[in-house]
């Protein structure tokens, strides 16, 4: 990596910070053996595990690394992490996109939030972000939400009345799947699925097949990014795979968003008034062009199901394993909002521990391991210079630190409550949904989603542990067991 | 890929829908806002009229202290926020409001006076999260996009805090002296 530090900047910055290592003095896994555990050892499966290992036993704070071919400085620390996600810029950059783009360019498709970079991101992140990222406009969609929620509910009943002893539900993590889908099929495209149906419909069922199927290859289709251009004629399916499932996740979404415009036109016809979502809203208003909403529809949608769905059923387990959190959480419930009313996002204030418990879920197991950055600037981080360019991975590991939560490896909804409104915490340690104008901007409809199903499925449900005894299978994929 | 008659027929959509899109359009979009609609609402709705009709008492002066020691005063109308202010008004601030008030950055962090940190409406649950983030946090602390203009408000002062950039800079100087 010499070339990355020969730059007028870079000698500039040493002159001035005399003692500063360069990344070549970074402490780091030799780039083979990272290969080896990457790929032979199914790295990806579990990738979580191998990033605690590096930070907590054998590199420190600040150590470099290999995503596949690409290199990455890791930074496992709280205030150096604050440091390298508040020096973002204009348009930050989370990571190397080539991939993504070569696919879009592929088939004459835009890029949506997730693969866009420089202005035409900022451009879409502007108008999204005044549709669904402040409280206010997400709290609109509870009424639809909870609709979700009643299916959801009754959906349990009925799995539970197929089962021998009548109480228990084998695949929690498939049930959580289908609603996660449901309901942010409820906000994005403004229509229903029938996922959670006893008889989904058949069209659904191919979508759900497909999104299946798309999230199961995503570990292939990650190396496929991650295998050089050169090599893919030797080994070409990984690439054939990454645009099949793309392909498929494209279809699905243009399917919807052809369908709302097909309404609009015929209420228009018949002359009457338009109202609608977010979906009619951005159709309407025309900010975004219709290939760009079907990029970043489809991306929302990849971005948002399993996420949301893989969360809620971390939560349910570590209720199941903690019936002493769970009662506590149950009758915080049933005393600060009454046991027969239905919740909105007006009434999760009043119940402290069903936030505590969404952050201590996602603490322990944040479905993304880490925060990537790509510097735009030269920086000093920990005593080394990262040279401007570099990707950087803010990564998980602070979660477990002592020093940010202590006993950090129990699981205490209770140590996210504040004593009062002055009550602060430096919680950079744990920050699952990013940070800064280009963190998670699904991040307000993934709380509403999981907060209002998860009171509710408490509140039906008192003995979660009986629903969610299969749960340690869905969880294989996370290579935890 | 797109439908072909996609794109045109939507062209077409909207334009006789116009009457839609204006009333949808101006709740939305538009500049960045705060969480103040409630309160700015009948200012937008009522166009001219209203306009003639806000008179001084309507008007709120803060004054901001940057973090270079500069004053910089402003004056905004009641119910706008301090984001409002800073963007309607132009204030070179650096890095001021990076999310536009979508409560994912921290960087409208401001410092209150005493005495009308006391008098602020109650803070969020979402606010406190992002408040957590925000760098130099203080006692009287809070993000200036939820912070919508009062008349009690009239004449304070908030103060800009020191930025990352500028904590950074002092370690360096201190390091090579
Ligand atoms: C528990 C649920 C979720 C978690 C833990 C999560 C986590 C994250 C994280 C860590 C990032 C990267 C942030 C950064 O780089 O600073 C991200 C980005 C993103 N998420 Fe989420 N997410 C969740 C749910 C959702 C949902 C429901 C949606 C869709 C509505 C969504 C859409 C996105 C998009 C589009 C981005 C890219 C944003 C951009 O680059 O501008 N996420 N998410
Ligand atoms: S402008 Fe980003 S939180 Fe206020």
């Amino acid at each position: 990596y010499h070339h990355l530090l020969m730059n007028e900047k870079t000698v500039i910055h040493e002159r001035f910070l005399p003692k500063q290592g360069s990344l070549q003095e970074m402490p780091g896994p030799k780039t083979l053996s990272n290969l080896v555990e990457f790929f032979w050892k199914d790295g990806f499966g579990r990738i979580h595990e191998i990033q605690v290992q590096f930070s907590q036993n054998n590199y420190g704070k600040i150590f470099k690394s290999h995503f596949g071919p690409q290199f990455v400085v890791s930074i496992a620390d709280r205030d150096m992490v604050a440091q390298v996600l508040r020096a973002e810029g204009r348009t930050p950059q989370r990571a190397n996109m080539e991939s993504w783009q070569e696919y879009r360019d592929l088939r004459g498709r835009a890029t949506g939030l997730i693969s866009a970079e420089g202005e035409q991101w900022l451009k879409m992140r502007s108008v999204l972000r005044q549709k669904i990222l402040k409280p206010k406009d997400v709290a609109v969609f509870s009424e639809g939400v909870n609709e979700v929620i009643t299916d959801l509910i009754k959906r349990i009943h009925t799995l539970r009345s197929q089962e021998e002893d009548g109480e228990t539900v084998t695949n929690v993590n498939n049930l959580f799947f289908k609603y996660s889908m449901e309901g942010v099929a409820t906000i994005l495209y403004e229509s229903r699925l029938g996922c959670l149906e006893n008889n989904i419909p058949e069209k659904t069922v191919e979508y759900i097949e497909a999104l299946e199927l798309m999230f199961s290859m995503f570990k292939t289709t990650m190396y496929a990014g991650a295998i050089p251009k050169w090599l893919r004629p030797f080994i070409p399916k990984p690439w054939r795979e990454f645009c099949r499932s793309w392909d498929g996740l494209f279809k699905f979404s243009q399917i919807h968003v052809d369908n709302k415009i097909k309404d609009i036109q015929s209420q228009l016809d018949q002359g009457e008034e338009v109202k609608g979502g977010l979906l009619t809203y951005l159709l309407l208003s025309k900010e975004l062009t219709v290939e760009e909403i079907y990029a970043n529809m489809t991306e929302m949608l990849l971005a948002g199901v399993d996420t949301t769905s893989f969360t809620l059923s971390w939560a349910t387990y570590l209720l199941a394993k903690h019936p002493e959190v769970q009662q506590s959480v149950y009758e915080e419930i049933v005393n600060n909002l009454g046991k027969d009313q239905v919740p909105t996002s007006d009434d999760v204030p009043k119940l402290p521990m069903i936030r505590g418990l969404l952050k201590e879920t996602l603490r322990l197991f944040p479905v993304l391991p880490g925060n990537g950055r790509v510097t735009q600037e030269d920086l000093v981080v920990g005593g080394y210079l990262i040279p401007k360019g570099v990707s950087s991975l803010c990564h998980y590991a602070t979660s477990y630190e002592e020093e940010n939560f202590p006993m950090a490896n129990d699981f205490r909804p209770e140590r996210w409550l504040r004593k009062d409104n002055m009550d602060r915490v430096d919680n950079f340690g744990s920050i699952p949904f990013g940070y800064g104008i280009r963190s998670c901007i699904g991040k307000r409809i993934a709380e509403l989603e999981i907060h209002l199903a998860l009171i509710q499925v408490e509140k039906a449900f008192p003995s979660i542990p009986t629903l969610c005894i299969h749960l340690q299978e869905s969880f294989k994929r996370f290579g935890s067991d | 890929m797109a439908a072909p008659g996609t794109a045109s027929l939507l062209r077409a959509a909207a334009a006789s829908s116009r009457r839609w899109l204006l009333a949808a359009s101006r709740g939305a979009a538009g500049r960045p806002s705060g969480d103040c609609v409630a309160a700015r609402t009948p200012g937008r709705f009522f166009g001219v009229s209203a306009r003639a009709r806000l008179s001084s008492e309507d008007k709120v002066t803060v004054h901001f202290i940057n973090r270079d020691g500069d004053k910089l005063t402003a004056e905004g109308k009641v119910g706008d926020s301090l984001l409002d202010v800073v963007v309607d008004k132009n204030l070179d601030i650096d890095g001021f409001g990076a999310c536009e008030g979508t409560l994912a950055c921290s960087t409208c962090h401001l410092i209150f006076e005493d005495h009308i940190f006391e008098k602020l409406d109650a803070i969020t649950d979402e606010e406190m999260d992002m408040l957590d983030l925000a760098y130099g946090l203080t006692e009287t602390s809070r993000l200036g996009c939820q912070i919508c203009l009062k008349k009690f408000m009239n004449n304070m002062t908030v103060r800009v805090p020191e930025a990352v950039a500028d904590a950074r800079q002092s370690i360096d100087m201190s390091k090579n002296s």
